[in-house]
This record gives structure tokens, sequence and C-alpha cells, in this order.
């Protein structure tokens, strides 16, 4: 139920436009694919998922539709709307500032 | 984009509001196809299938938890519990409908009176004019503000041909005035309103004939052949909408004018115009025009820029004589003010009384919801307990005041719907300009919403803070038991507001009919009843001569002297009570001399137009057919005349002349002595007035324009149609300008302040009896809520009598307090009727109208007050106790 300790505050936001910048996909294919690519150092808990997704829908950065997937079920399919193309490019700018201050801080040799 | 994201989440907020069911099964769906594809996945890894499953439902971590996240997420949580609150309100509402339906009335009856109000002041004030970019049209004004000769926004014709010679700040300036001639070659004799304007007038307005051309420079030049633009209205009266009426001849006072082209509906500039001349301006020694002149404004050019261009000019040498210098003001003014000048203090001033009527309707409605509230206050606890915040609680008391003033608002409007047409059928023809503007539009409806909401905020608001303020600390505590006194004080300081602000009201309504009253028992200097007047202007293309217009009312005068029931006929050139006439200089004969500034009104008369319009003849004799244009000149003085002129000394036999330069023939003697007339309305003083015998009078401009006055024995009325026969025998080409009985015409007079009077009375009964409902309510809420502690008195030897003490002795201090305070806010706010021209002949401090609605303010308390109290002294002591 817990997110993983490492997953800062509203990287998950970030995590799911990024992903869903590459494809549509369903709930399920988002975490899947976020375990994938990250190596598994991220992992994302099914229970924060799904009402992340729908923040971010409401939002108005992802937008959902339902589609006939390959088992020849239904399931709701989510993909990146233009203002979130847009919100993505910003935070993934605003994350790299970000990192690369926190990582030449933490690289600082002690005196 | 940000638009693009907003309607999407929009669209979302709908569907989460109104189509739950399709959502709730659509968060089923993805949350269960989730958990299929993990125990399939967790298959593939080598789970048995139970195994799996339960990795899966053990990771979503309760599917029912998630689906109560993501309805937060979804629904947002202000939108959710906004639409819990009105759900909650209305079932709690709907639970005490007597509640409702009174408060809901209170509102409707304070809103819907605003509305009304608001309605006519947006078609008159508000709205604009019904031209192409109104707020660059101004009137350009240099004319005495004050004096004996103040005027309205006007220029001299000399200082319009001035001013249009050196203007730089107007695209394009006209001047324009308006005369009533008689138009005939179309259908029957009709008097009509014809804008006399120069060519340029609809240039500047932008207003273009719907037909055929406007006016063009050189038309109205002398020589040219006369042209008339005609109303729309005219156009399909009197030519059932031909486009064929072009190039006919229509003539106005005779004169033979060509139909040139229709102006569009609606247009009726200046003075509900049905016909458009020309005029061109020229200077000549007699032009003593001042006429409004409208000017649009070039782009860009303020108002201010244009009052600097005024102010050189004004000031250029030449312009202004040095002792005119300071009441003759320049002025740049928009031009609607032409329209609106005389109405907008009687708006104010009912707008300010409507608003007082809202404030105490929701005054009531905070009480009624106060008390409502404490009722509630186990339940408030309750939910406290429960984990709602004080915020949220509070919340939802103001979503029942909002449901509570939303519903009165729209009961307000339908009362609005209703009462305008009531307003404007209720007060005196011409009251409200830009009648057709008047209707209940969508500002109507915005400012009906606003107001409701802010009367829902206003008395939900307090009620809510207090209700919810101990909450969630005690109430559970004390069992039940309401706590005596709860919020006392804020109920006092209610009961109190209400009784001030219906006092002020009262007071103001109370000067009005005073004043009302007073003017209606002034003494006119005529007796109105049993006389009937017809009034006829004669045009000078058939009456070219004094001899010819005297012919006529001699005529005239003699058919209608044998009507039957009649016993006295006259004519008078301006009657009392009309629109215009003449005053003028007097000169004595020899050394005496006339008081400075003294002027005199100057009537021509026949012989028995004293006796017909009953004005009493002092002493002398009155005019006879004798005193023709051969006989020596006579006058008659009116007492005030005779006075000054002649003090202390009989003013028969004494001479005098009305010609600036006597010639011995234009001395005239005194013969007799009348009573002074109210010429110019009853709120006027009396004109001294010097009466010339009608055939001793030589201008056709003192002859043309005759009302015959009739006195009978029976219903004036009645003898309308036999005098408008006796006109058509005599002339069958000329239209009875107005036949009007003098009562009618004093009754004219004082329609506006009837009408007013009237009005102010409604809103101010209205707002007293809202008020003493309000003080009834308070009063009765005090007494139930101490009931135990009147029981416990009277087991202990309290007289029912003593009980009946207490509670009057609190209407008393209530009503008291209310009283003292409205009636410093009346002095602060009666100033506003008196200096807006509403009081004839009262202070707007008289003491006996103060005290009287003081009085009448206690009695209605205390009434208020005795059927809570007679309630309270039948209290069984026994059953108080036990109550509750």
């Amino acid at each position: 139920m817990s997110k993983p300790p490492d997953l800062v505050q509203g990287t998950l936001d970030l995590l799911i436009l990024k992903i869903l910048a590459l494809e549509p996909l369903n709930g399920w294919a988002i975490g899947q694919r976020l375990t994938q690519v990250s190596g598994d150092v991220l992992q994302v808990s099914d229970g924060s998922l799904y009402p992340a997704l729908h923040k971010l829908e409401r939002a108005g950065w992802i937008t959902a539709e339902w589609r006939p997937s390959e088992n020849n079920r239904r399931a709701k399919f989510y993909s990146l709307t233009r203002p979130g193309r847009r919100h993505l490019e910003k935070e993934s700018a605003n994350w790299s500032r970000l990192s690369a201050a926190i990582s030449s801080v933490v690289r600082l040799k002690e005196a | 984009m940000r638009l693009e994201r907003w309607l999407y989440s929009v669209r979302l907020r709908f569907r989460a509001l109104f189509c739950r069911d399709r959502e709730e099964q659509e968060f089923d769906d993805e949350l269960r196809d989730h958990i299929e594809r993990q125990v399939q996945a967790g298959e593939a890894r080598g789970l048995t299938p139970d195994q799996a499953r339960r990795a899966a439902l053990i990771a979503m971590g309760g599917v029912e938890q998630r689906k109560e996240e993501i309805r937060d997420v979804r629904r947002g949580r202000v939108t959710e519990e906004l639409v819990q609150d009105v759900r909650y309100a209305i079932r709690t509402l709907g639970r005490s409908p007597g509640f409702a339906a009174v408060a809901v009335l209170t509102l409707a009856l304070g809103i819907g009176a605003n509305s009304a109000v608001f309605t006519v002041v947006n078609g008159v004030l508000l709205r604009p004019m019904p031209f192409p970019e109104p707020d660059r049209l101004f009137l350009v004004s240099l004319a005495p503000v004050d004096g004996p000769f103040r005027s309205g926004p006007v220029l001299t014709d000399r200082h319009y041909l001035e001013f249009r010679a050196q203007d730089r700040q107007f695209e394009q300036i006209a001047t324009f005035s308006t005369s009533e001639p008689t138009l005939t070659g179309a259908g029957d004799p009709i008097r009509i309103s014809d804008g006399t304007v120069t060519p340029e007038f609809f240039d500047v307005l932008r207003v273009q004939p719907q037909i055929g051309r406007g006016f063009q420079a050189g038309d109205g030049q002398p020589g040219t052949n006369p042209v008339v633009l005609l109303s729309d209205r005219i156009w399909r009266m009197r030519f059932n909408a031909d486009p064929r009426a072009l190039g006919t001849l229509v003539r106005l006072d005779g004169v033979a004018h060509e139909v040139i082209g229709v102006m569009p509906p609606g247009m009726t500039f200046p003075s509900d115009a049905q016909v458009w001349t020309p005029v061109v301006v020229r200077l000549d020694p007699h032009n003593s025009w001042m006429r409004p002149v409208v000017g649009r404004l070039r782009r860009g050019v303020s108002r201010r820029e244009a009052q600097a261009e005024l102010d050189v000019f004004a000031r250029q040498p030449g312009r202004v004589s040095a002792q005119d210098r300071d009441v003759w003001r320049p002025a740049i003014v928009p031009l609607k003010e032409l329209l609106i000048a005389n109405v907008r203090s009687s708006l104010l001033i009912f707008t300010g009384a409507v608003g007082f009527v809202l404030l105490i309707a929701c005054t009531n409605v905070a009480h009624l919801l106060l008390t409502r509230a404490t009722g509630r206050r186990q339940e408030m606890a309750v939910r406290a307990a429960l984990g709602a915040g004080r915020a949220r609680l509070v919340r939802q008391l103001l979503t029942e005041g909002l449901m509570i003033s939303l519903a009165g608002g729209a009961a307000g409007v339908v009362l609005a719907m209703a009462g305008v047409p009531a307003l404007i059928a209720l007060a005196p023809l011409g009251t409200f300009p830009r009648l057709e503007m008047i209707r209940i539009d969508g500002w109507v409806l915005a400012f009906t919403l606003v107001v409701s909401v802010l009367t829902g905020i206003g008395a939900g608001l307090v009620p809510a803070l207090r209700a919810t303020r101990q909450a969630v600390s005690d109430t559970l505590n004390q069992g039940g038991r309401s706590v005596a006194g709860g919020h006392e004080r804020l109920r006092n300081a209610l009961a109190v507001a209400e009784v001030a602000l219906a006092l002020i009201l009262l007071t103001g309504a109370g000067l009005m009919l005073k004043s009302f009253l007073r003017l209606r028992a002034v003494d006119p200097g005529f007796t109105p009843d049993h006389a009937i007047t017809l009034t006829v202007d004669l045009p000078n293309s058939a009456y070219g001569s004094a001899a010819s217009m005297q012919t006529f009312h001699t005529a005239l005068l003699g058919r209608l002297s044998v009507l039957p029931d009649v016993v006295a006929a006259g004519a008078v050139n301006w009657r009392p009570l009309g629109s215009a006439l003449i005053r003028g200089d007097v000169v004595l004969e020899g050394d005496r001399k006339v008081p400075d500034g003294f002027l005199v009104d100057k009537p021509a008369v026949t012989p028995g137009y004293f006796r017909a319009m009953g004005i009493h003849l002092h002493s002398g004799r009155d005019f006879m057919e004798s005193d023709g244009a051969a006989a020596p000149g006579v006058v008659i003085v009116s007492q005030s005349a005779g006075r000054a002129l002649w003090p202390n000394e009989d003013p028969i036999g004494g001479r005098v002349s009305l010609q600036d330069d006597p010639t011995p023939a234009d001395w005239l003697t005194v013969v007799g002595i009348v009573d002074d007339v109210k010429q110019q309305g009853l709120a006027k003083g009396a004109d001294p007035a010097i009466y010339q015998p009608y055939r001793q009078v030589k201008g056709t401009f003192f002859l043309s324009h005759m009302t015959f006055a009739v006195r009978t024995t029976a219903d004036p009325a009645l003898l309308a149609p036999a005098m408008r026969a006796v006109l058509h025998d005599t002339d069958a080409n000329l239209p009875a300008q107005s036949i009007a009985t003098m009562p009618d015409l004093i009754a004219a007079t004082t329609a506006e302040p009837r009408f007013q009077t009237r009005l102010l009375t409604v809103l101010a009964v209205l707002a007293l009896t809202l008020a003493v409902l309000g003080m009834y309510g308070v009063l009765a809420y005090a007494v139930a809520l101490r009931r135990r502690e009147f029981g416990i008195r009277m087991a202990l030897g309290a007289q029912s009598a003593d009980v009946v003490d207490l509670v009057l002795r609190r209407t008393l201090a209530l009503a008291g307090t209310g009283i003292v305070i409205g009636s410093g806010g009346a002095i602060a706010l009666t100033r506003v009727l008196d200096q807006s021209g509403f009081l004839f002949d009262v202070r707007p401090t008289d003491p006996t109208t103060f005290a009287l609605v003081a009085l009448g303010v206690l009695v209605m308390a205390v009434v208020a007050g005795l059927i809570p109290a007679r309630r309270a002294r039948r209290l069984d002591p026994m059953v108080a106790m036990r109550a509750e």
C-alpha cells in the first residue's frame, strides 16, 4: 500500500506522463512499464496508481477512452493531451534542474 | 489552451455529478480489469490462480478504498459537499414548510421591490441611448444655472454659431428644438411634436432614414422648398407604411412640406418627435433663441478636453457680459441628461427606499435563521462530534440561507414582472422618459441574482457563525436544554435595527404626505370646480392679423357662451398652471419708481374671463366689449402687483405702461383689482399680473395661443363634446390642442407628488409590517425561551401582571432604542428629500411628523409585544417547568 520511500512526492505524475508520452496505455500496462523501464527500481503500488491517473485526467493532462484490448476485453486507455505534453516538458526541465542540483550537493567532498 | 483544459474538466465534473451510476460502473470495470491482468501475470509466473488473485488484491490494498479515493479525486471535495449541502438544505427546508414559506415570502417582497425599481433605473438611467456610440454624444451648454432665467443645457444661437466656427474637439455639432404644429393633409388634423433641427442633426446622431433621404446642406434655407421627415409611427398610422408617401405634400400649420424620408422605428428624439423639419440658424436683432446643442466628440477626445475647450470659449472677451458671468456656466453634458435630469432624484430616492425594505426583510430572515439554528444546536453538536469541521457546518447553514434567498429572488422576479407595469401605470404620464426601454432583461435578472446571493449571505452568515460557535464543545453536555437568552444581544440588535430602518422610511413618507396635503390645500386664486378649458392655436398661415384672430375668438366665445348650463365664458392667452407665460417689465407714469427686478405676468383676457375662471374681482370693474382698439387703454392688476406698484394707495386710476419707452398712447389706466393667481403651479408663489383686454393687444404672437374657459352648473366634463363640436363649426381645420377640466389640470400638476407620496407610503407601510413581524418574532421567541424562568417566577409567587410587565418593558426598551437611532438617521436622510425638491412648505425636520411617526411605531411595537406577553401570562407554571 505504501509508496516506495524513494518516490518523491509528485514524481509519480511526471513518470506517468512520460510513459504516456510514448504511447497510450491502460492502467495495468502503465504500472508494468514503469517497473520495467526503471529496471525494477521504481515500483508503484497498484493502490496509488489509479487515484493518480484519475487526478491527472481531471487536471486535463491526460484523457481516457474505453477501447477493446488485445484479449477482447474492454479496457480504459489513457493518452497524453496537448496541454499535458506541455506540462510534461516543463516538469521534465524542472526535474532535470532539481536532480542536477541535488546531485552536485550530494557529490560535495567533505573537507 | 487553458480554456480547452478547463472545458474538459468541467465536462468531467458534470459527468461526476449527474452520471454517477455510469461512472461508478467504470471505476469498477477499470479496477476489475487491472486485477484480472495481474492474476494472469501471476499465473504466468507460476502461481496458482488463488495465490495470484490474493497477491493482486493485496497489491491493490482494497478495491473499495481505491474507489473512494478515485471518487474524491474526480469530484473534488468542494463540489461533492456542495451537492450534499444543497440536497440537505432542500430536505430540511421541506421538513419545515412554514418557516421556508415565511422566509421566502419575506425575501420575495424585499427582492421583488428592488428588482422592480432596478428595472426602471436600468431602463431610464443605465441603458445607453439608441444611437451608435452614444457615449460620444454630448450637449454643449453655456447658460444661466441660477436666477430667474435659469435653464437646462442650451446655447444661444449666437454662441452656437461662434462655437461651431472655432471648435476642434467635436466631429460635428447640431442644434435642435421642438414645436407643436398641426399636421393636415394626412388624415384628420392632429397636433404633433416637430423636431426643428439643423441639417447635420442626424449625421451627429448617426441615424439614417429607412427610406428616402435625410436632410442635407441647403435644406431649410429661405427660398427652398420646405421638406419634412416622418417618424415610422406617423408613416404607419397615416400612410399605411406606403413608400409612395415620399414626394407627397403634407401641411404643417398650413404650410405645405414635401415628405423626403421616413426615419427608422424607435427614433423619436427629441421630445417624442413625430416629424422633423430643417432649420438654418441665422442671427438677426430679434433672435433670442436658446436651444440644446448636441455634438459627437472626435474619437479619442475626452469629455474633459471638450470641457476645457468650452471653458476657453466662454472666457473669450465679449462672450458673456460681466454681470452674467456668475451664473452663466459652460458645461459639457452627456446627451442622456436631457432626458433623465428630472427623474434621477426620484429614482435614487426610491432606490434607497426599497434598499431599506430589503434590509428589513433580510434582518427578519436573519432572525428566523438564528432561531432555527439555535433550535438545531443538538444536530450541529452531533454532526460536529461525528467529525464535521466548523467551516463545514457554517457552509451547510449558509447553503440553507442561500436556498431561501434564491427562491425569494425567483419569486421576486415574478413580483417585479407584475410590479413594473403597475408602477408605470400608477406614474403620471411623462414621469419616466424612455418608457420603451423599461423591461426585465438579462441585467435585471443578473442584478436580482447578485442581490439574492448577497441577501442570502447577509441573512445567513451571522446566524451560521453563532449557531456553530459552541456546537463542538458543550451542547451535547447540556442534555438538550436550550440556554435561556441564547444570542439575546444579537436578537435585540436585529429588532432595534428593524425598528430604526422602518422609522426612517415612515418619517420620509410622513413628510411627503404632509407636504402633499399642504400642496393640495393651496388656494390657486381661481375656482377650479365647474370650469373646463379648451385651448386652440391659430396658425399664422390662416390667421395673419390680430384682427382676424380676434374675430375668431369672438365668434367661438359667442358659441361657447350659449351652450346649455354655461354661466360664464372667457378666454386667456396663457392659462394658469399652463406651460408658458410672458413676463416682463412695467413702467409707471410720472417719477414713480418700479421696484428693482420687478417683473409681471401680462396675460391678455376677454371680458367674462374672470367670472369663467372664478377669479375674484376685488374692486373696480371687469373688462367690457367696449374696451376695444379705439377705446382708451385699460388694465386690471392683481393684488400683489397693485401693492408693489402703488404701496399704501388705491391702484385704481393709476397709470402704467407695458412698453419700455412709452408714447402717450401706451399709457394704460387701472380699472380693476383681482386676486393673485398661482400661474406656474401650486408649489410656486403667485406672480403679480397685469391683465389687458384682448382687443387692445396688437401682436399676433400674443393672440395665436388662446385658452377658452367655460363655467357650467353641471359636470364640466360633460361639456367637452359640445365644445369640440362648436370649435369644428367655427373652423373645421383647427384641432383642439387640449380640452381639460380645471380640476383635472390641478390634479395633473399634483400628479407627480401624489405618485411619489403614494409609492413611498406603500414602501414605508411594507417596511413597518415587516419590522413589526420581526419585532413580534424576537419577542415571541424570547418568551418561549424563558418559559421555564417565567414558570419558576410564577411558582414563587410572581403575578401574571409582572410577567406581562417584563415582556412589555423589554418591548419598550427595544422600540425606544430603535426609535432614537432611527430618528437620528431620519434627520440625516430626510434632508435629501428637501434638497431634491420633494417637500413643499414642510421642513425636513418637521417635529410634528417626527413625533407622530415615533408614536405610531411605538404603538405598533407594543401591539407586537402584547401577543407574546399575553401568552406568557397564561402560562401554567407546572407545564412550563416540565417542558423540554
